[in-house]
Formats: structure tokens, C-alpha cells, sequence
């Protein structure tokens, strides 16, 4: 359901995590799509020479995005931990109809499916493992990039193949979640534009976030002119 | 600027909480950290040892240095000549590769 931009609007993702989401782009993107090239080796050794240069930059990307989003952001990151294990029936539900993705896909049909919080029970399996995930990716990373000299063998051996192994499942985590992204147009307008959406498409789609966990804007009325 | 009528409500932590991610973040740092200094002080220990048995073998041993060892000098003596020659050169010298840059490509 798409909103025709009139009408009530909501914040959906502040300018702080637009930023964060921005250090993923430029930072686990290219660490993902070299991650590969590095694994299959395609093409000739400068090639793969290239592609551990740009995985080594987009690794420092990342880190330093997450720590100083863990800095400045905690709260976004305790409320983020929070949703992902919250869990009920709903999720249940949700999860036997697939969130009425392949109905609205393969079938052209729309289902009813139970009402979602601000993310469902898909994104929320995708943040359990993009949290524990991307953490021992990034402690991983670092082992084998800086601290082989000084660690034991088996320890590289394993961090070795734990990077990879969490490399592939994530990296084709993000082929699903790009593809996700651009099918709910009106969620990506607000995470790539300035972070809000038509009240009414995130009724559609996050209807128990907006009755439990939104309020007005204080300040005045509708219409109200905020820097974000 | 965005135009926007609601937002989310802040995020409450209460004090229980917070102590709560504090306490688990110091408990997985402090393993962490107590993990690989373990694993490193094993590792050294193990280079301490290895390095004192062969201070040892040495001290024992009745040839200690390398020119001197009869299985070396019968090579030169019967195949190779004599040390830097030409077959010496080709067989047991290695050459120079500038790995300074990653992946070894200049």
C-alpha cells in the first residue's frame, strides 16, 4: 500500500540510524560482495588482490560505523535487541503464512496476516543473526587481519572458518534483504529519503507500533517542520 | 527538513536494565580478554620450553655449528663442490621476492 504523500507523516528512521544504515552500505556491502571474490577466487590475482584491499576498507567501515553507533546510539540499540526477542503468537502466525510474501508474490493475492510491531518476525530473525553475526564477523575479521602474529594457531584455524562460513550466510542474508527492501518501496523511500512515511502505510504494515509506540510531535500540530 | 507529525517515544532503560547490559557487556569483555591473554601466556610458555630444550641439545651436542657437521661438509665434499658453487647456488639459495605489498604484485 502506498500513500500518495499527503496527510499525517511519522518518523520511521532518525537521522542517526540513516547514518548507521549508510556505514552498512559503504562499509558490509563491499566487505560482502569482495567476501565472495575472496571465497570462488574468480578471474586472476589482481583481481582478488583488488578485492582484499576494498574488503579490508569496507571492514574498517563497518566497525567504526557500529562502534560509534553503539556509542552515540545505545538506546537504538537496546530498543533494536528489545523487538528482535520480543516474541508471541503473532510471530507464530506470521511465520506458517510467511508474512503473506509468496501469496502477494507468486499468487498476486493479499492475505491477512497478524499485526506487526515495527519490524516482523522475518526482519527479527534477521537481526538475531545480523547482531550475534556481524559481531563475530568483525572480532573474526580482526584476528585474521591484525592479530595472527600473536594468536595461536587453532584459534586463526577456526576464526578462519567461522568468518567464513557466517561471510556466505550473511552476505546472502543481504541479497534477500536488498531484494526485500526495494519490494516495500514506501519503507525504502524513508530509509534512503529523510526517514519518514505516510501514517497510514505504516498502519498498514506496522500496525501495533503505531498504537503502542508513537506519540504527536509535541510542539504543535500536524505539519510541523523538523530538523532530523 | 522532514515534515513529520508523530514519533516514536523515547526508549525507557531503567537502572535494572542498564546494569543488567552493563554487567553482561564487562562479563563478555573480561572472558574475552581473559581468554586470549590465557591462550597468548600458553603460547609463550610453550616457546620458553621449546627454546630451552634446544639451549640444552646444544649444550649437549659435540657439533654445534653448522659448517662443522660432517653431513654437510660430505654434501660439498662429494655433490656439490664446495660452498657457493654454481650447483650449490642453483640448489640451495633461494632469491629475493618483494612481498611488501599485499598479494606480492608491485
Amino acid at each position: 500500500m502506498h500513500s500518495t504523500g499527503e496527510g499525517p507523516r511519522v518518523l520511521k528512521h532518525p537521522l542517526t540510524s540513516r547514518l548507521f544504515h549508510w556505514g552498512l552500505i559503504a562499509g558490509f556491502l563491499p566487505a560482502a560482495v569482495t567476501g565472495f571474490v575472496l571465497w570462488l577466487k574468480p578471474g586472476n590475482e589482481e583481481l582478488v588482490n583488488l578485492a582484499m584491499r576494498i574488503h579490508i576498507v569496507g571492514a574498517a567501515i563497518l566497525t567504526v560505523s557500529a562502534v560509534l553507533y553503539a556509542v552515540f546510539c545505545l538506546d537504538r540499540i537496546i530498543s533494536f535487541i528489545r523487538r528482535i526477542f520480543t516474541w508471541d503468537d503473532r510471530d507464530v502466525g506470521w511465520m506458517l503464512v510467511g508474512g503473506g510474501y509468496p501469496q502477494k508474490m507468486f499468487l498476486g493475492k493479499k492475505i491477512i496476516v497478524p499485526p506487526m510491531g515495527k519490524m516482523n518476525s522475518g526482519q527479527k530473525m534477521f537481526g538475531i543473526c545480523l547482531l550475534f553475526g556481524g559481531l563475530v564477523l568483525m572480532v573474526t575479521g580482526w584476528v585474521l587481519y591484525a592479530f595472527i602474529p600473536v594468536t595461536p594457531k587453532a584459534f586463526v584455524y577456526w576464526s578462519d572458518q567461522t568468518h567464513l562460513i557466517l561471510g556466505v550466510f550473511l552476505g546472502l542474508f543481504m541479497f534477500v534483504h536488498i531484494f526485500l527492501g526495494i519490494y516495500n518501496w514506501g519503507e525504502f523511500k524513508a530509509m534512503f529519503g529523510d526517514g519518514t512515511q505516510p501514517l497510514e502505510e505504516a498502519e498498514d504494515h506496522n500496525p501495533v507500533w503505531v498504537a503502542k509506540e508513537i506519540e504527536p510531535v509535541k510542539q504543535s500540530g500536524a505539519g510541523t517542520q523538523v530538523s532530523v | 527538513m522532514a515534515r513529520y507529525d508523530y514519533v516514536e517515544k523515547a526508549v525507557k532503560v531503567s537502572r535494572r536494565e542498564f546494569l543488567g547490559v552493563l554487567g553482561v557487556g564487562a562479563a563478555v569483555l573480561w572472558t574475552g580478554a581473559y581468554v586470549a591473554t590465557d591462550l597468548v601466556q600458553d603460547r609463550t610458555k610453550y616457546i620458553k620450553l621449546r627454546a630451552k630444550a634446544l639451549y640444552l641439545d646444544d649444550g649437549k651436542a659435540k657439533v654445534r655449528q653448522s659448517h662443522n657437521n660432517a653431513a654437510v661438509a660430505d654434501v660439498y665434499k662429494n655433490f656439490a663442490e664446495k660452498p657457493l658453487s654454481p650447483l650449490a647456488e642453483d640448489l640451495f639459495h633461494t632469491r629475493y621476492v618483494d612481498r611488501s605489498k599485499l598479494g606480492g604484485l608491485s
